[in-house]
């Protein structure tokens, strides 16, 4: 991608990009075991927030404060997906909405000197490598973030499908076909919806610190409940389930916004939204489905 | 504690119930009818504010007609949405995820258009019912009074529609059994279109009683949506009693809460409250197992 613009703009949305797609792999994580977390935004929240307050209250580095983050937000998971996961559908919906509204609530109006209150924290610094003085990489500009998110991001899908082609992925699948059916044959349904849930959060603790350290400003809003509604359409548009879905879903949207309907102005979102409901009106199977689709419409039968 | 600040409580945790309600029986008519979580339900709330504010705030038509006029706009733009949008999604695999995009998709373009064509201010609709009551002490506008009365009225003409007409009893029917109820020679996907439509034109008639009240802007929608979600739920999805209940509840807790705390520790404890009734009883206050 350098070698074709340098322009920082594109840079900046594509490490965007990046970060959604990380996020959007760790929506479809917990997705995978056939629940919906509203709260989902909210882990990110709890990478985000406690990443940054890592390195700037505690002075760490980044590179160890985001690993902490995720294991944070994976704990915090395990602990909230015990209580709720005994909830299924609509039910686990809304106390993910709860959770949500709750972590939005406190940031903004509780421990303000801590997090900031609703303004949130600003000037959050950008991680750097320092070995000895022979390698000096500070990851301000946005070509050297782009790289770093980039590889998390590849490392990212690769653990998913690493994942998905698992035994552990066979049995997720089984219990968010049926998970009455999979208990029968011996699965403890809920240990696995647990394990999903925490392993989805602990990808979106990583999305939250990248987002946090690469826009350098949080606030309490960024990590609400709306803020996972737009993921969630990326997943379903991409393809739910499948691996590639949500990265396809994730690139093919937010390219189309900031790239093209750009221009439109004021009638970007109407576009979008009219575009979503086409493409969830033709294709509810989501974009991964079309290459089936133009065979099974064109191509030769086999 | 003075007693006529208890008497305001009151009146406004009836009155924000209400309003509560006539979103959320709608949202829960359409889950218990077709299973979708109907994510632009509150544009429909939106649009009906709008209707007011054109039809009775500007050209002058009479306030009850704006109310009707609403009632078979956003009623007959639902019927449509069921018609070209959800009713073909019903059939799919995971229909209660897309249906729920599309639905967003939806909200979205709403939202826009109401930007587009109406602007992004504040609009306020003139009062219709002026003046203030006094009862024991308490100061009372002629407004909310007449707003918990309207809502009183559409919500019981909606009990009466449910429980003695046939179409009604048809709505009853594929809500408990789809299969069931087409054997009994119920048009399954007229019933649906029915209460989508019924569903928003409630919406609708929300808006126009409270556009005198609360301002209306495009992102109104937005803001009420997820409160009624939270309402519906914690009735019991699918329960229309149960909606008018949680609505109910919702209303005291906020305008009661209001009284002792500021906002944000409201919204706090009546979500730790929703959480605790919701882990002793699951299925929601008068929902089914």
């Amino acid at each position: 991608m350098p070698l074709i613009t340098q322009e920082p703009y594109t840079f900046h949305i594509l490490c965007l990009i990046g970060i959604n797609v990380i996020f959007a792999c760790s929506l479809n994580a917990i997705l995978n075991v056939g629940e919906l977390n509203l709260a989902h935004a909210a882990f990110m929240g709890i990478g985000a927030y406690s990443s940054t307050l890592l390195v700037m209250r505690l002075n760490l580095s980044f590179w160890v404060a985001m690993p902490l983050a995720m294991i944070l937000a994976a704990i915090v998971s395990l602990f909230i997906g015990s209580i709720t996961l005994r909830f299924k559908g609509a039910y686990f919906l809304l106390f993910t909405f709860l959770f949500a509204e709750l972590i939005r609530v406190l940031l903004s109006n509780f421990g303000v000197s801590l997090f900031g209150g609703i303004p949130g924290i600003t000037n959050i610094p950008g991680p750097s490598i320092y070995i000895g003085n022979l390698v000096r990489i500070h990851f301000s500009s946005k070509i050297h973030f782009y790289y770093l998110i980039l590889i998390l991001t590849l490392f990212t899908i690769f653990v998913m499908r690493r994942i998905d082609q698992s035994r552990i992925g066979m049995v997720f699948k089984a219990i968010s076909q049926s998970d009455v059916l999979a208990e029968s044959i011996g699965i403890s349904s809920m240990k696995f919806k647990i394990l999903g849930c925490a392993l989805g959060c602990f990808f979106a603790g990583m999305a939250g610190s990248l987002y946090a350290h690469f826009v350098g400003i949080i606030t309490p809003p960024d990590f609400a409940v709306h803020a996972v509604l737009t993921p969630i359409a990326y997943v379903v548009i991409g393809g739910i389930g499948s691996v590639l879905g949500p990265v396809i879903g994730t690139v093919f949207l937010m390219m189309l916004s900031h790239f093209f309907l750009r221009q439109f102005g004021f009638y970007e979102m109407l576009i979008y939204g009219v575009i979503i409901v086409l493409i969830i009106r033709f294709m509810p199977e989501g974009l991964i489905s079309l290459p089936r689709r133009l065979q099974m419409r064109f191509g030769k039968p086999r | 504690m003075e007693f006529f600040l208890l008497v305001q409580a009151v009146v406004n945790g009836v009155m924000l119930g209400l309003f509560y309600a006539l979103i959320a029986l709608g949202l829960s008519l359409i889950f218990g009818i077709m299973g979708i979580v109907n994510f632009a339900h509150g544009e429909m709330y939106m649009l009906g504010g709008y209707v007011a504010y054109y039809l009775f705030g500007t050209f002058g038509l009479n306030y009850f007609a704006a109310m009707i006029a609403a009632l078979i706009l956003i009623g007959g733009l639902g019927a449509l949405l069921e018609k070209i949008i959800f009713r073909p999604l019903t059939a799919r695999p995971q229909m209660a995820l897309t249906s729920m995009i599309a639905a967003l998709g939806l909200a979205w373009v709403f939202q826009m258009m109401a930007i587009i064509c109406f602007g992004e201010l504040d609009k306020k609709v003139p009062s219709v019912f002026k003046g203030i009551i006094h009862i024991a002490g308490a100061v009372l506008s002629k407004e909310r009074l007449a707003a918990i009365i309207i809502g009183t009225v559409l919500i019981s003409m909606l009990n009466l529609f449910l429980l003695r007409t046939k179409a009604g009893n048809a709505i009853r029917a594929v809500a408990q059994d789809k299969e069931a109820a087409a054997l009994q020679g119920v048009n399954v996907n007229r019933i649906s279109a029915l209460s989508f439509s019924i569903g928003c034109g409630l919406a609708a008639s929300a808006g126009v009683l409270m556009a005198p009240i609360f301002v209306i802007n495009p992102s109104v929608g937005s803001d009420v949506i997820l409160k009624t979600f939270l309402v519906v739920v914690l009735g019991g999805m699918g329960s229309i009693p149960g909606a008018l209940l949680g609505a109910l509840l919702l209303g005291f807790i906020e305008s009661f809460g209001c009284l002792f705390f500021n906002v944000p520790t409201v919204s706090v404890l009546s979500f730790i409250l929703i959480l605790i009734i919701l882990l002793v009883r699951p299925q929601g206050l008068l929902g089914r197992d």
